[in-house]
């Protein structure tokens, strides 16, 4: 076996050459490369593109990725030296790796220098697009705020009024499991789903002060009383049948958890407010008439103001900072407060994060619920960003495997605290 | 023998005996070197690194290996590894060796449902979990309807300890018993006839020419078909990925799932690199004692006078 | 060195070239087998619970993707719907489901290209050469067999990135050809060693150097190896997922496999949809069975050896 010991040695000596070396920045092809995540939403970057080329001297593209795992081609691009110019992300920890690594466009003197465009978008929406205090990401979608969705038939069926208090959503879920309807549909087989509900009980428990102290690196926020508070209700939840006996093998992803909702099968669903566009495509008698949505309720004894709204601010477009076309991708990046663009938002469903776009919500597919989103973004004290995306992927991916466990049993709420404030 | 020295002289021409020289292995060795060896060594570097996937990778010694002897997550991937290993021999084996028997038998039935039993091959990992991911949905799948009978319910298999292990365990046998099912059909047909009329006349039955030469003549099938199984076990991923997600919780979490995660979701590169080259070492173990006890792939020269 | 015995009389081209490894009996001898004595009643309810186990699911595959997605939701899958439709292979085919099987299908015969050239050469050397390298050579790929794929990923891409082939079908081709060479080289150097020694010397009284011997000897009398060489590295190809997986990422550059995984998570509430796309990802390989059915089972059953 000398000759592979020998070999194993000039591989590291290879290696060390090999991975020390520097990649060369941009895609060969001299046309700016825009990344999306590839939905049914990606067709208003795709118009603001042919749009943009149409008076730019260079050719943009858009190269759309698909959803599950758009997160990790990000990251495997990035270090390839074949980053794309621009991208979609969700701001926050989901590009702090890239900014430490100095890959991202500080876009803070492009804001300064104008002012308009620094103006064009709610400030507690721009928020989450910063690194440190630096802008690295400006919106670029509609605000995707979670809402609890639920169906108007089979609440008349059984004579219930839609949730208010937390009193509410109990006596609703004994009613409901007594009517062998699951009251809330989970797609468990998704641990992002259980966790919009965590950080909702967190917030109503003890406020957005609890979650901030954790995404700022400390990690024994974790063991804020309000954490495990809201980890007991969960069990509590879970318990009582909230989400049915089999909620941890429902996908999300294939819409079997949708698809509970709008068959009656589950009465309630916890569900970013894509959802409504999700049943407007697959089920838009439903989606017109049967769809009921509401805000998450307050919890008895719970410090954090009812008015907070978790979910996804927006999402980001960044630039890469060694790009070929900065000046060109900033020009573009300030194409998506124009006029046009928001109005393709519009149009598609999507709520805007420009400032002044209420006027506008009237030509959108479903004007009282575009409006109710406005209000509650507009309204929102504070917005918090999903956790998996404000915290870096290194504590995201187990967190949610934590998550996962505490919502299927397999460990205790104390348990959870545990095991995440181990994972910094 | 001859010296190297003379043999590569030879190579260039070797007029009398044509024998090539070692370099008409070169090309090869050169190639498996760079894309299999040379990856070795760089997960073996990486492991001694903190890496984030961007930027350079730092040293840090040996953080990542003593963390990782005392992370539960990893120990209980391994168990399961292991669980998976032998519950995939345990069940695959049999069934393919009986299978495999009775194909090579003269019943006229015999190829049409060979033809049918053939079918799982067609179909790539990828495809097969996703069929079976919509088979086994709790609400919407052939599940939801005969999953009360089978002790669930609430249909809730893959959402289940137990169930979703059994559910690898049986996928992996849905997807490969065809393959080694052909390797025992292949062994069986090339028993002489004659040892089984032998046993006739002695007046031994079914049972036993099966026991005492059927079972025998097939040990070399056995011995590749087990080789094969068991490397296949230790770094199954996709079935994993697509149809539990190495869930619930981490469940079914078993190495190469686990390395996944870890690499390229959480970009613990360096750490996921110990974890890598923890699972060649384990192969590697693996298949050597198996080829230590088996014979397999000796040099087994039959007609070289070595 | 070791000098030859007496020429045997006959050239190798005027042998018949037919004792390559995978030795089917041949059809009189299967025939008359083991005459019919009573039926076998165990073995004949063990066939059929495995052909319900094979049946089912492709049954409910096949019928899936006939069907509309509420009605698919509303009635499940077992039931044939009254109201068929074949909208979800028009959506399949509009989605670029026939460019990703076009890519697979030039991988798939890249890497087979790739291996067969590869292992030939090195089987040939490690068989024939008489340096003491060769067996080194043979236990580097004996070692290289546990090598599990999804272990040495990261560095397989941090080669492929230096490379500057990221995201690009070549980048798919090189690895999944360097791991599958082993179980290649250990089949064909099994195959080789039936090539008597008296083959050689006439070649090399005939004065044939190596090139001669390899191209008119060696490579028609190993064709059975050749073929179960190709059949193997064709399924390692065609189903491959963690190679495309990790180091490709373009619409453009999508394979079959991959393109599964994505559509699963594209079409969201569209079962049948994602269905229909798993049923024709298995036809071209339903083709080659139709076309070569017997070679690709002898090549199957080859993998096992004797």
């Amino acid at each position: 076996m000398n000759t592979s010991r020998a070999g194993a040695a000039g591989a590291i000596a290879i290696g060390l050459l090999t991975v020390t070396a520097c990649g060369g920045g941009g895609s060969a092809d001299g046309k700016m490369h825009v990344w999306m995540y590839q939905d049914s939403l990606a067709v208003v970057q795709k118009s603001a593109v042919e749009r943009f080329n149409e008076d730019a001297d260079i050719e943009a593209v858009v190269d759309e990725v698909p959803g599950d795992t758009y997160q990790d081609k990000v990251r495997t691009v990035m270090g390839s030296g074949d980053q794309p110019d621009v991208f979609f992300n969700w701001g926050a920890g989901s590009i702090q790796p890239y900014v430490e690594q100095d890959m991202l466009l500080p876009l803070d003197d492009a804001l300064e220098s104008d002012p308009e465009f620094a103006d064009a978008y709610i400030s507690s929406v721009m928020e989450a697009g910063k690194v440190d205090g630096v802008q690295y990401g400006i919106p670029l979608r509609g605000t995707q705020p979670v809402i609890l969705f639920y169906n108007k038939e089979v609440f008349e069926d059984v004579d219930a009024e839609a949730p208010e208090t937390w009193d509410d959503i109990i006596d609703l879920t004994d009613t409901f499991k007594d009517e062998g309807i699951t009251p809330f549909a989970l797609g468990g087989a998704d641990a992002w789903t259980e966790q919009m509900w965590l950080q909702y009980l967190v917030d109503r428990q003890g406020g957005p002060e609890v979650f901030q102290r954790i995404q700022d690196g400390d990690s024994e926020g974790w063991r804020d009383p309000a954490v495990l508070k809201a980890a007991e209700t969960v069990e509590d939840l879970v318990e009582r049948g909230a989400f049915g006996d089999n909620f941890a093998s429902v996908s999300y992803t294939e819409g079997a958890a949708s698809d509970l909702l709008a068959q009656g099968k589950a009465a309630m669903h916890l569900m970013g407010s894509w959802e409504f566009s999700t049943h407007l495509d697959q089920a838009p008698e439903f989606a017109e008439e049967g769809l009921g949505y509401v805000a998450f309720p307050a919890l008895p004894d719970g410090e954090g103001d009812p008015a907070n709204v978790a979910g996804n601010p927006t999402n980001y477009f960044s630039v890469s900072a060694d790009s070929e076309y900065t000046e060109e991708a900033v020009e573009f990046l300030k194409t998506t407060s124009s006029e046009e663009y928001v109005q393709d938002m519009v149009d598609n469903g999507e709520v805007p994060t420009t400032t002044g776009a209420e006027e506008l919500l009237k030509d959108s597919p479903d004007p009282d619920f575009a409006t109710f989103q406005y209000e509650m973004v507009q309204d929102a004290p504070h917005f918090q960003l999903s956790w998996d995306q404000a915290l870096p992927p290194e504590v995201a991916t187990p967190m949610l495997t934590e998550i996962e466990k505490l919502f299927n049993g397999q460990i205790s709420p104390e348990e959870f605290v545990d095991a995440v404030a181990e994972l910094q | 023998m001859s010296t190297t020295a003379l043999s590569r002289v030879r190579s260039g021409a070797a007029p009398r005996t044509g024998r090539p020289g070692a370099v008409w292995a070169l090309p090869g060795l050169l190639f498996f070197g760079i894309f299999a060896v040379l990856p070795m060594g760089l997960v073996a570097y990486l492991s001694l690194t903190s890496w984030g996937g961007l930027g350079a990778p730092r040293f840090i010694g040996m953080e990542n290996w003593s963390r990782l002897a005392g992370d539960t997550v990893m120990h209980k991937a391994i168990v399961l590894s292991l669980v998976l290993t032998v519950a995939n021999w345990a069940v695959q084996t049999p069934i393919s060796l009986l299978l495999g028997v009775w194909a090579a038998g003269p019943q006229r039935n015999r190829a049409v449902l060979s033809a049918v039993f053939f079918t799982p091959l067609l179909l790539s990992s990828a495809a097969i979990a996703i069929i079976w991911k919509s088979l086994l949905d709790p609400n919407f799948g052939p599940l939801a309807q005969v999953g009360p009978w089978l002790g669930y319910p609430g249909a809730d298999v893959l959402g289940d300890s137990t169930g979703a292990f059994a559910a690898i365990v049986f996928v992996s046998a849905w997807q490969f018993i065809p393959l080694h099912m052909l390797l025992y059909q292949g062994g069986a047909r090339q028993i002489p006839e004659s040892l089984y009329r032998a046993a006739e006349i002695d007046g031994a039955g079914r049972l036993r020419s099966f026991w005492h030469i059927t079972l025998p003549q097939l040990r070399h099938t056995i011995t590749t078909s087990s080789v094969l199984m068991v490397v296949g076990s230790l770094t199954y991923f996709e079935t994993v990925l697509i149809l539990t997600d190495g869930g619930p919780g981490t469940d079914t979490s078993i190495v190469p799932y686990l390395m996944y995660q870890v690499g390229f979701e959480s970009w613990k590169t360096g750490y996921a690199s110990a974890i890598a080259f923890t699972l060649v070492v384990v192969a590697t173990a693996v298949s050597l004692i198996m080829v230590r006890l088996t014979g397999f792939g000796a040099m087994r020269s039959t007609k070289e006078g070595m | 060195m070791k000098q030859m015995t007496p020429a045997p009389p006959a050239t190798p081209r005027e042998r018949p070239a037919d004792s390559g490894a995978v030795q089917v009996p041949d059809a009189p001898r299967r025939r008359r087998r083991r005459p019919i004595r009573r039926p076998n009643l165990l073995a004949g309810a063990g066939v059929f619970l495995w052909l319900l186990v094979v049946g089912i699911p492709v049954y409910a595959l096949i019928i899936a993707t006939f069907q509309r997605s509420s009605d698919y939701r509303a009635e499940g899958p077992l039931t044939p719907t009254g109201d068929p439709t074949l909208q979800n292979y028009v959506a399949a085919f509009e989605n670029g489901l026939l460019g990703f099987v076009l890519n697979t299908l030039v991988v798939t015969a890249a890497v087979v290209a790739l291996v067969v050239f590869f292992a030939t050469t090195i089987g040939y050397a490690v068989i024939r050469s008489r340096t003491r390298w060769t067996s080194g050579i043979f236990r580097v790929f004996l070692f290289g067999l546990a090598i599990p794929a999804q272990a040495v990923v990261i560095p397989v891409y941090l080669i492929i990135r230096e490379l500057g082939l990221y995201d690009s079908l070549t980048a798919i081709v090189l690895p999944t050809a360097a791991f599958a060479l082993p179980v290649c080289v250990l089949i064909l150097t099994g195959s080789m060693r039936d090539i008597s020694e008296e083959l050689y010397e006439a070649m090399a009284l005939d004065g044939a150097g190596p090139v001669r011997t390899f191209l008119q000897l060696v490579v028609p009398l190993s064709r059975s190896g050749i073929s179960t060489v190709g059949v193997y590295a064709a399924l390692q190809a065609w189903n491959g997922f963690i190679f495309p997986f990790i180091l490709t990422q373009s619409h453009d550059n999508r394979l079959i496999t991959l393109g599964l995984f994505e559509f699963q998570g594209q079409y969201r509430v569209d079962i049948p949809g994602l269905l229909t796309a798993v049923l024709l990802s298995a036809i071209p390989i339903f083709i080659v069975y139709l076309v070569a059915r017997r070679s690709l089972v002898n090549g199957l059953m080859g993998v096992g050896g004797k």
